[in-house]
């Protein structure tokens, strides 16, 4: 027998399973639409081998072609070793760093967290050159210092080597993006579980390794996994670094098939689909380690945020935070500051060697107003956009456990892992083939759909884990005093997600301000953002313009970063 | 008597002057009958031309703007747009990309019906094998009407120079001679650089720098030219047993230029190493050496006209201002190339750019070497290079 709704024993529940199933569909065949339609639409073009404009003609041989080049195996392997050496260090150390500032009482933990904000957001490319002054074996400035040593005989360092793309690469985006996913997670964590290990005798290490990592899981894996497929996608630093030393890495190959007169995109998807592999594989191992487990740290119960008292080790604790800040940081980012300063970037030889042109010629530009305007509009409505679209993704992928929630999470890894030249192109077609073509098309409101889009994995992984901290008798005393589902998750849910709200609103800002590949294709004089004209620069060679304005737009970041946290703290009554 | 003497020499006077006035009449008239043939039609064209020309600016301020696409270009951000826009008051929309990341766009673009270009100023790999090679251009030479542009006297090839088969569709408005190499004199010596021999010193080992010849760019271009010019043997004893140090960011070869680490450069680009001489430092350019002929190109780009144009008179108007003198000097101070015209002031460029009179130089936007010679040469290097 039917049993009508009203006599139910919850009768909200059946209006949250319609509305959350309502809203997993919806979700299904939007991320559908704009993730997995270009990514068709790519690979369907990489089998027609027919001259553009010409009837199609469909083979194989872009996909032979791409993978038979001499020298594509070995720099995958290449790929794979540098990803994998960086990645271990850096997040054991990420995952360190998050600790102390979270859930020890180190002192200026919440600076220390502000400064890992600044550093991500400062561009790779004038960074990495600054590693160059500092080590370069003839001219670099550590090993000119290391050479007055009486015991030191030739250059100590030498970046265009595999250990300089690793620290290098250790200091442009090493800990700064895991310490900013992984500290809002680690705050979160009641105390009681730690209190209870500390009362079996645990030590705080023992405690962090047996009770705080493994609670935290989907939190450090995905972080763990986002960074791998960042690390096998990074190209910039190995073509500065590598290419010297005749290093090449997979994703160089998959820039040079882009970037070929005419552009080869057929090669280079076929090489970026070792990538969707690569999720695969890594989807199924997560999927399997967290089947079954519960990593729930936030109830309805008691609950206690208590930091873990470090006694005499917080100064040291502090101290070696601050050496790593100091040396990763601080060391390039003056060379940084002082080269946007330089009538030569670098040049400290030449006569009167600094000056104030480049600040000055990039504020006169004539198109730096109407681009700063443009950048404003995108990364505001990005950052909004991401925290409504993927605080409802998460919620769904963390909450159902249904095949639609398993594919709407694997959906939001795909932008990715298709190279950023290539999903423009595919969002470019999308664009051009939907009725909203003259809303999309050209307007900064396209871009900022094109940069929603791009930051989906991040965006989502960061609320799933967060709404997995969440214990489901939060939402049924919610209902059980009559609350509707709706408003369970506005002022209930919501708000024990606003750190992390306030997180991914800011990643995607700062995303939205600097990405270069995701606008190329999609920008027109009237939503010209600054990362174009940022290209600009570099591809002219004014790299001293570049480096003041990639300063600029870390500033403006930073300004958001503040707000933001304030926003965020607030949010949660802390 | 008197009286009528008077009369009659008033008479014959009159006759006279009668006379006078039909001979002057019989003998200007085929005068002025030549003057007039002459200067009617002149007088005709200069009308024709001048409401012509009415029209395109009439037509390019109704259409509002001109969309240009080009690679990233501080000369267009800084100088032309504003310059343009001032003199007649229609804006230059520029779409700044990589070819291949306009390339893409155009092709997408069109799939879907979208023309969203006026003018494309490319260079000659993307001129010719792209936008030519896949019909996205129109012929421009019947909507070039400005009397300085279509003046054959203000040309040194003697017209504008149409350098595709057909002679109307790309434009090619610079002719320079490009650098070989630069040295840094300070670690060699120019009497040390006077053959391509002297490159395979091995003192230079891990002393030249060159942007990665293996993928597309000035790097596999110079490579295919000695490869063409000198052989397979140089090209392996240079590239391979040499070991130059190859990137490909230009900024980074130019520093090492200037800091002497890689005192050999082989593709540094004048207008990054020109700043670098203006701060005191001693680079020197080396046009050609004894058994490497010269070479001249079309840097920095060709000049064409988008076929369904959006806004066709304001992309006529710009094209005609664009070859202009006004438009061309511009360019030409701002890259330090050489132009074709004849008017343009050529006091500031290096007279090493300048190509001589009679001189034979290599032709490296020639148009079957872009289209079918480099291309094949650049596999040839590419095979070689990367089976090393």
């Amino acid at each position: 027998m039917k049993m009508p709704a009203a006599s139910l024993p919850f009768p909200g529940l059946r209006v949250r399973l319609r509305l959350s199933h309502l809203a997993e569909s919806f979700m299904l065949v939007f991320f559908a639409v704009v993730m997995g339609l270009p990514v068709l639409f790519l690979l369907w073009s990489s089998l027609n081998v027919a001259a553009p404009g010409k009837d199609a003609v469909y083979s194989l041989a872009n996909w032979i072609r791409g993978f038979s080049d001499p020298g594509t195996l070995s720099a995958l392997w290449m790929s794979f070793l540098l990803s994998v050496v960086r990645l271990i260090p850096a997040m054991i150390l990420s995952v360190m760093v998050a600790w102390l500032i979270a859930r020890t009482d180190m002192p200026g933990g919440n600076t220390l967290e502000f400064l890992c904000w600044f550093a991500y957001f400062i561009p790779d490319f004038p960074l990495v050159l600054a590693w160059i002054l500092l080590l370069d074996p003839s001219f670099g400035f550590l090993n000119t210092l290391a050479g007055v040593l009486p015991f030191v005989e030739g250059p100590i360092f030498n970046p265009y080597s595999f250990w300089g793309i690793v620290w290098v690469h250790t200091s442009t985006n090493g800990i700064w993006f895991k310490v900013m996913l992984l500290t809002p997670v680690f705050r979160r964590l009641g105390a009681s579980l730690e209190e209870a290990a500390r009362v079996a005798g645990a030590s705080n290490l023992t405690t962090l390794r047996r009770i705080t990592l493994p609670v935290l899981a989907p939190m450090v894996l995905a972080v763990a996994a986002l960074s791998l497929i960042r690390g096998l996608e990074s190209f910039n630093t190995e073509l500065l670094l590598g290419l010297p030393a005749g290093i090449y890495v997979y994703a160089t190959r998959i820039y040079d098939y882009t970037r070929q007169e005419p552009p080869a995109f057929g090669e280079a998807t076929a090489l970026g689909s070792v990538f969707l592999l690569v999720l695969v594989v890594l989807s199924y191992f997560y999927w399997r380690y967290l089947r079954g487990k519960r990593f729930i740290v936030v109830t309805g119960q008691a609950y206690s945020t208590m930091r873990v008292k470090l006694g005499k080790w917080r100064y040291w604790a502090l101290g070696g935070c601050l050496l790593y800040f100091a040396v990763m940081m601080i060391l390039p980012l003056s060379f940084l500051l002082i080269g946007s300063f330089m009538r030569r970037y670098g040049f400290f030889n030449i006569a009167s060697p600094f000056t104030a042109a480049h600040w000055q010629n990039l504020l006169m530009d004539p198109i730096f107003l109407s681009s700063l305007k443009n950048s404003l509009i995108i990364a505001t409505a990005t950052a909004l956009a991401g925290i409504v679209l993927y605080s409802t993704v998460g919620y769904l992928v963390a909450s159902r456990k249904s095949r639609g929630a398993e594919l709407l999470d694997l959906f939001c890894w795909l932008p990715w892992v298709v190279p950023g030249i290539l999903m423009s192109l595919g969002l470019l077609w999308l664009f051009l083939a939907t009725p909203l073509r003259s809303v999309l098309y050209g307007s900064v409101w396209g871009i900022a759909l094109a940069m929603t889009i791009k930051d989906s994995p991040v965006s989502t992984q960061a609320f799933k884990a967060a709404f997995l901290q969440l214990g489901p008798d939060l939402e049924e005393a919610a209902r059980v005093t009559g609350a509707s589902w709706g408003y369970t998750y506005r002022r209930i849910l919501l708000p024990l997600v606003a750190p992390i709200a306030a997180t991914v609103g800011l990643l995607n800002f700062g995303s939205a301000l600097t990405s270069i590949s995701t606008p190329v294709l999609l920008y027109s004089a009237q939503s010209r953002p600054l990362s174009i004209l940022l290209m600009e620069y570099s591809f002219t060679g004014e790299l001293e313009r570049a480096a003041a304005l990639g300063l600029l737009i870390t500033l403006i970041i930073s300004a958001m970063v503040l707000a933001g946290r304030r926003l965020g703290l607030k949010l949660t009554g802390s | 008597m008197k009286t009528e003497g008077r009369e009659q020499k008033a008479e014959s006077r009159k006759q006279k002057a009668e006379n006078s006035k039909q001979k002057l009449t019989r003998s200007l008239l085929p005068a002025a009958y030549c003057i007039l043939l002459t200067v009617a039609p002149a007088w005709a064209q200069s009308r024709d031309w001048e409401k012509e020309w009415n029209e395109t600016l009439a037509a390019a301020k109704r259409e509002g703007k001109v969309v240009v696409a080009g690679s990233p270009d501080p000369v267009m951000r800084n100088e032309i747009i504003p310059k343009f826009m001032s003199r007649f008051g229609v804006p230059v929309e520029f779409i700044a990309g990589r070819s291949s990341q306009i390339v893409a766009r155009v092709r997408t673009e069109r799939s879907a019906g979208i023309y969203s270009i006026d003018i494309y100023l490319s260079g000659p790999d993307t001129t010719a094998n792209t936008l030519y090679g896949e019909k996205l251009v129109d012929p421009l030479k019947p909507l070039l009407i400005l009397p300085e542009v279509v003046d054959p006297a203000k040309w040194k090839t003697g017209k504008p120079w149409f350098v595709d088969p057909e002679e109307s569709y790309v434009l090619r408005p610079f002719r320079s001679v490009a650098n070989l190499l630069f040295i840094n004199p300070d670690h060699v010596k120019p009497e040390e650089m006077r053959s391509s021999k002297d490159l395979l010193n091995p003192k230079w080992k891990g002393k030249i720098s060159t942007e990665d010849p293996t993928t597309t760019g000035a790097g596999a271009n110079l490579a295919s030219r000695f490869l063409n010019q000198l052989g397979e043997e140089f090209l392996k004893k240079l590239y391979i047993e040499q070991k130059p140090v190859s990137t490909r960011e230009r900024r980074q070869f130019t520093d090492w230029l200037a800091r002497g680490t890689q005192p050999i450069c082989l593709n540094c680009r004048e207008d990054d190493v020109r700043p670098l001489q203006k701060e005191g430092f001693k680079i020197l350019e080396i046009f050609e050496l004894a058994d490497v002929a010269g070479a001249v190109n079309g840097s920095p780009w060709l000049l064409t006209l988008a076929n369904k144009a959006p806004h066709p008179g304001a992309a006529r108007l710009f094209a005609n201002w664009m070859m202009s003198r006004e438009g061309l000097e511009i360019y030409a101070k701002g890259y330090g190339s050489a132009t074709l015209r004849t008017d343009v002031d050529e006091s500031f460029l290096n007279p090493g750019n300048i190509p001589r009179p009679g001189a034979n130089y290599f032709d490296d936007t020639d148009w079957k070497w872009v289209v079918k010679g480099r291309k094949e040469t650049r596999s040839r290097v590419w095979k070689i290079l990367k089976s090393r």
